[in-house]
């Protein structure tokens, strides 16, 4: 979408104006069909900070995993899903599969700062989990994917990861015969293409869900299920710390763009809303469960351990524009960091082994 | 000087009558749009109020009708007048699944 958002134009008067009344940012007039007027404080009225209890009631797990109506859950297709997410085949070198990069063994990333694509080229970014996907309101670090069904094709068709054309790669799995009467079982009458194979893929990531975790057993009333230190970490977590206002809910995300002042060249989300300031620089909330698996942190991997990771959001990171409204410097103490660190470990559930599928020859 | 404020009286009035004339309220509150969709009549305005505990970033990719408030802060309000007829899908570049249509007619 470049290009679409024009700078907003101020007019003398209307600042004048918009100063007398108090308002609290620049007033901006639209050149186009739309006028933007000013920006006025309203009272909202003094609210009670929530209990505890009312905090905690917002990290329920949820009892069953949504999916799409245009894309529901089948056993078969999960199962071929599950075979292409291991077949290696699925890029243009045969040597890289989704498993390669989004690893059951590494919490579904791969361990790695950043990605390592076709050629063993480093890529730009982290390679994300894959975990609880299922949830997802948008895909990769800058969003520029809608559907997990995209995403699945996304890796497989870029000339930097799996290098592999759709047209191509449909024509492979033609050719290797135990694949034919799986697309069939798990899509009659639609035959082999790129849309069953995203659709295969994508399913079978839906049914990648972090297991229960001490945090979980917590929330449902086990209160020796974590420790008092996990405890107050929680508290600073939804409060001084302001973490749970972007990692909020069951999956401690809400998919939301914010730059976090990491000071990296990449502009992410920016690429595709060019005109908005606070874009700049802004990736997507990552989830936090099975977080202690997923090092090294964030979209370039840049931090290699919880502590650093919280030492970060404590300075509060590059002061830019673009940098998010919530990024401060926090003033933590030594003993809010380690019970913050403490909590974020609870989210750890004992993931039990995958198992390999027998790949189709 | 006598100008300036005479200029700034005449407009300020201007605008407290423009802001008698009650318009339609969306709300952000818990990171969702109070409505899925609003109609309003071609010139009218929409007043876009943070009510949520964390700051958005309203503004609108449709083609003609491209708007963007920047970084809205809690506690803040925001009128937006929409002067041509048409659907007119409004975001926040932030939060992706707040998104609601206004629908300005004749």
């Amino acid at each position: 979408m470049p290009g679409l958002f024009p700078r907003r134009s101020n007019l003398f008067g209307t600042v004048v104006v918009a100063a007398s009344l108090g308002a609290v940012g620049f007033a901006s007039i639209g050149l186009g069909a739309v006028v933007v007027g000013e920006t006025r404080r309203i009272d909202l009225g003094q609210k009670a900070a929530p209990g505890i209890d009312s905090i905690k009631s917002q990290y329920k797990r949820p009892a069953t995993i949504p999916f799409p109506k245009e894309n529901p859950y089948t056993p078969e297709k999960a199962a071929l899903g599950k075979k292409l997410y291991f077949d290696t085949r699925l890029s243009v070198s045969m040597a890289q599969s989704c498993a390669s990069c989004h690893s059951p063994g590494f919490g579904w990333g791969d361990g790695l700062a950043v990605g390592v694509g076709h050629g063993m080229a480093k890529l730009g970014r982290h390679s994300p989990t894959i975990v609880n996907a299922a949830w997802g309101a948008i895909f990769m670090w800058d969003g520029r994917l809608a559907t997990l069904e995209e995403q699945a094709l996304g890796p497989i068709e870029a000339a930097g990861e799996m290098n592999m054309p759709l047209d191509k790669l449909m024509d492979r799995l033609a050719s290797i015969n135990e694949y034919k009467p799986l697309f069939a079982a798990a899509f009659p009458g639609e035959g082999m293409n790129a849309k069953t194979l995203a659709k295969a893929i994508a399913t079978y990531e839906r049914t990648v869900v972090s297991e229960r975790a001490p945090f979980d057993a917590w929330i449902e009333g086990n209160e020796k299920a974590i420790s008092e230190e996990a405890k107050r970490g929680f508290a600073v977590f939804n409060g001084k710390a302001m973490c749970s206002a972007c990692h909020e809910g069951w999956n401690f995300t809400n998919d939301g763009f914010q730059d976090i002042g990491l000071p990296s060249k990449d502009i992410g989300r920016g690429e595709f809303v060019p005109g908005v300031v606070k874009m700049q620089h802004a990736f997507k909330t990552p989830g936090l469960r099975e977080i202690e698996r997923r090092s090294p942190y964030m979209h370039d991997g840049s931090l290699d351990t919880l502590e650093a990771v919280v030492e970060h959001y404590d300075h509060g990171g590059v002061d830019r524009p673009s940098r998010s409204d919530l990024m401060k410097p926090l003033g933590l103490s030594a003993q809010e960091k380690a019970d913050l660190v403490a909590f974020m470990k609870t989210l750890t559930s004992n993931l039990s082994p995958t198992a390999v599928p027998v790949i189709p020859r | 000087m006598h100008k300036t404020i005479t200029f700034a009286l005449v407009i300020l009035t201007g605008l407290s009558a423009g802001a008698l004339a009650a318009n339609q309220m969306v709300y952000q509150k818990g990171r969702v749009f109070s409505s899925e969709s609003v109609s309003i009549k071609k010139g009218d305005a929409l007043t876009f109020v943070n009510d949520d505990s964390i700051p958005h970033n309203l503004m609108s990719a449709t083609k003609g009708s491209e708007f963007n408030l920047g970084s809205q802060a809690p506690g803040t309000s925001t009128d937006v007048t929409f002067k041509e007829a048409g659907d007119i899908q409004v975001i926040c570049a932030i939060h992706p699944r707040m998104k609601m249509m206004v629908k300005v007619t004749d």
